[in-house]
């Protein structure tokens, strides 16, 4: 069964199409990485999702039924944007409203459980609009952990998070993912993206350009060597006799993605005269595979 | 059910802790001490219109029970000469109360949409019907809480100003339907004012215009409705019109909200 099944989904404002015949599928607990440009659609979808706004047209499916079933809803939790929190109250208070909003029969340490979680407890009493923007996120994480939920969709989650928030929000969401729980993260931050999750979906203009698993991502992902010699441009050329595939990347290393040891390059580069002066084995992450991809690239 | 009684008990609690219900409160505990204390000083007093160079003689009220409503009586000739004046004493009371409640009303709810509480809220918990219950329960008890406050202020008011609290043409029976009169007749107009604030979401400047627009036209309804000898009868008006309106207002908020966006 999946999560999330979306088809054919529209969403017009006024002028501007934002959305036009997205389709999207969310296996059951998987975390699922959405990536796209700015104004690609991302949280239009996720607001969508939560019921937020109004869809065109098209269907939205969770756990097999319509999104707006409110037993489904009653599963599921979100962080679109900013935390919703009131500024005046505690952070305590504003977990405690949220939990009496979800029907928690022990609140309190449930509260306590998730500011746990998020290390967030020693500030509890703090008002909440005297919190930081990495505590103010943690809050509205620890927030959409509450009453554990089935489906969690958190837009831009790792904004103003320090590195100890980022790992500790990698923690939490691979822990969430063994239970059986589904995650919607989208995020910009690519690198942090990378290590938690197991599904991807990259948006552009309103369509889904591509979804992919973790296991696909890495076989999309070429492995290469990369080098840098004195003469760059003899070096180039030389090479680009032997192998199919060289080219200069923008930080002025030349990329042989052909496969080949840095051993036989050296040597090959060494027979002709080319001194090397850095070489090595690198691979194409997803922060580059999508900037390929958006560019248009396979 | 079960799930109606979660979110009023959240929204009493957050009415119950935000500063905003003490402060309406507390303005409505004071505007009253404040209008007889003044009045009876300024007795007597002359001012004069510097352009018309007209004088106008300041009165203060006779008794205190003035400041809580009129007495409607069959109009007739002799009287209409005094129609003006009669009208301008139904209008500095305690009706004025009712635009402070639209305030509240609208600060409250707008409140939520601006801290995206309602967005919180909307994701788990898909029926719309909650919240406007909710939200129409609790402002409508704040404004009768609010009424009662009013009610407090005008006997403390009466006493230091040593105003006479003799009941003319009405008894303590009257003055007691009157009173429960004007508290149900919150419950017509906060469905009105919240039917503006969740057109009008974060926008509180907004809800607040409306909201006062809106009230004016029924402004004139509440002396005529809610009289110093008022009886069963205008209790029973007042029910009603709080179902009626309560329900077709509270339908109306639903569907906004159902139909649009919620952030």
């Amino acid at each position: 069964m999946n999560a999330i099944e979306i088809k054919g989904l529209t969403k017009n404002f006024k002028e501007k199409q934002a959305l036009c015949g997205l389709d999207m599928t969310v296996p059951v607990g998987a975390i699922y990485g959405f990536i796209g440009e700015n104004g690609s659609g991302k949280s239009t979808t996720e607001k969508i999702i939560c019921g937020l706004i109004h869809k065109s047209s098209g269907t939205v499916k969770l756990f097999s039924k319509d999104h707006t079933d409110p037993e489904i809803r009653s599963q599921m939790s979100a962080l679109i944007e900013a935390p919703g929190c009131f500024p005046n109250m505690s952070v305590w208070n504003n977990m405690m409203l949220q939990a009496a909003n979800l029907d928690i029969s022990n609140a309190e340490q449930e509260v306590v459980k998730v500011l746990k979680l998020v290390r967030m407890e020693g500030a509890a009493g703090n008002k909440y609009k005297n919190c930081s923007l990495g505590m103010k996120q943690r809050v509205g994480i620890a927030m959409a952990l509450l009453g554990n939920p089935k489906l969690l969709v958190l837009d831009e989650p790792i904004n103003g998070l320090d590195a100890d928030g980022m790992r500790i929000m990698r923690e939490v969401l691979t822990d969430i993912s063994k239970t059986g729980a589904t995650v919607v993260i989208s995020s910009h931050i690519l690198g942090e993206l990378e290590k938690i999750a197991t599904h991807y979906g990259i948006i552009k203009g309103g369509k889904m350009l591509k979804e992919m698993t973790a296991a696909e991502l890495e076989a999309d992902c070429r492995t290469y060597t990369a080098l840098q010699a004195k003469d760059m441009s003899r070096a180039k050329a030389i090479l680009s006799c032997k192998y199919s595939h060289v080219e200069e990347d923008e930080s002025g290393y030349i990329r042989v993605y052909d496969t080949v040891t840095p051993e036989e390059i050296v040597c090959y580069l060494y027979e002709n005269g080319i001194i090397i002066t850095e070489i090595g084995k690198a691979k194409i992450g997803l922060e580059e595979y999508y900037i390929d991809l958006m560019k248009g690239g396979k | 059910m079960k799930k109606l009684k979660s979110m009023l008990k959240v929204d009493f609690r957050r009415m119950f802790t935000t500063p905003l219900f003490y402060i309406v409160t507390g303005i409505c505990f004071v505007v009253p001490i404040l209008i007889l204390v003044m009045t009876t000083m300024m007795d007597g007093s002359v001012s004069v219109n510097p352009q018309t160079g007209k004088e106008t003689v300041i009165e203060a009220f006779d008794s205190a029970w003035q400041i809580i409503g009129t007495v409607s009586e069959d109009t007739t000739e002799s009287e209409t000469a005094s129609a003006m004046e009669v009208d301008m004493l139904a209008m500095c009371n305690i009706n004025l109360l009712y635009f402070g409640i639209s305030v509240l009303v609208c600060l409250f709810t707008s409140a939520d949409f601006r801290s995206g509480y309602a967005k919180n809220l909307f994701t788990v918990r898909a029926k719309k019907t909650d919240y406007v219950i909710s939200k129409t329960v609790v402002c409508s008890i704040c404004g009768m809480i609010a009424v009662l406050s009013f009610f407090t202020g005008t006997l403390l008011g009466g006493v230091i100003a040593g105003l006479p609290f003799e009941m003319v043409g009405f008894n303590a029976g009257n003055l007691m339907m009157c009173l429960l009169a004007k508290m149900l007749l919150i419950w017509v107009f906060v469905p009105i004012y919240l039917l503006m604030s969740v057109i009008a979401k974060q926008k509180a400047w907004l809800s607040i215009l409306l909201s006062l627009m809106v009230g004016m036209f029924l402004f004139m309804m509440i002396p005529m409705l809610s009289p110093l000898n008022a009886t069963a009868i205008n209790v029973l008006l007042c029910i009603v019109g709080g179902i009626v309106i309560g329900t077709g207002f509270g339908a109306i908020s639903n569907q906004v909200l159902k139909k649009t966006s919620l952030v």
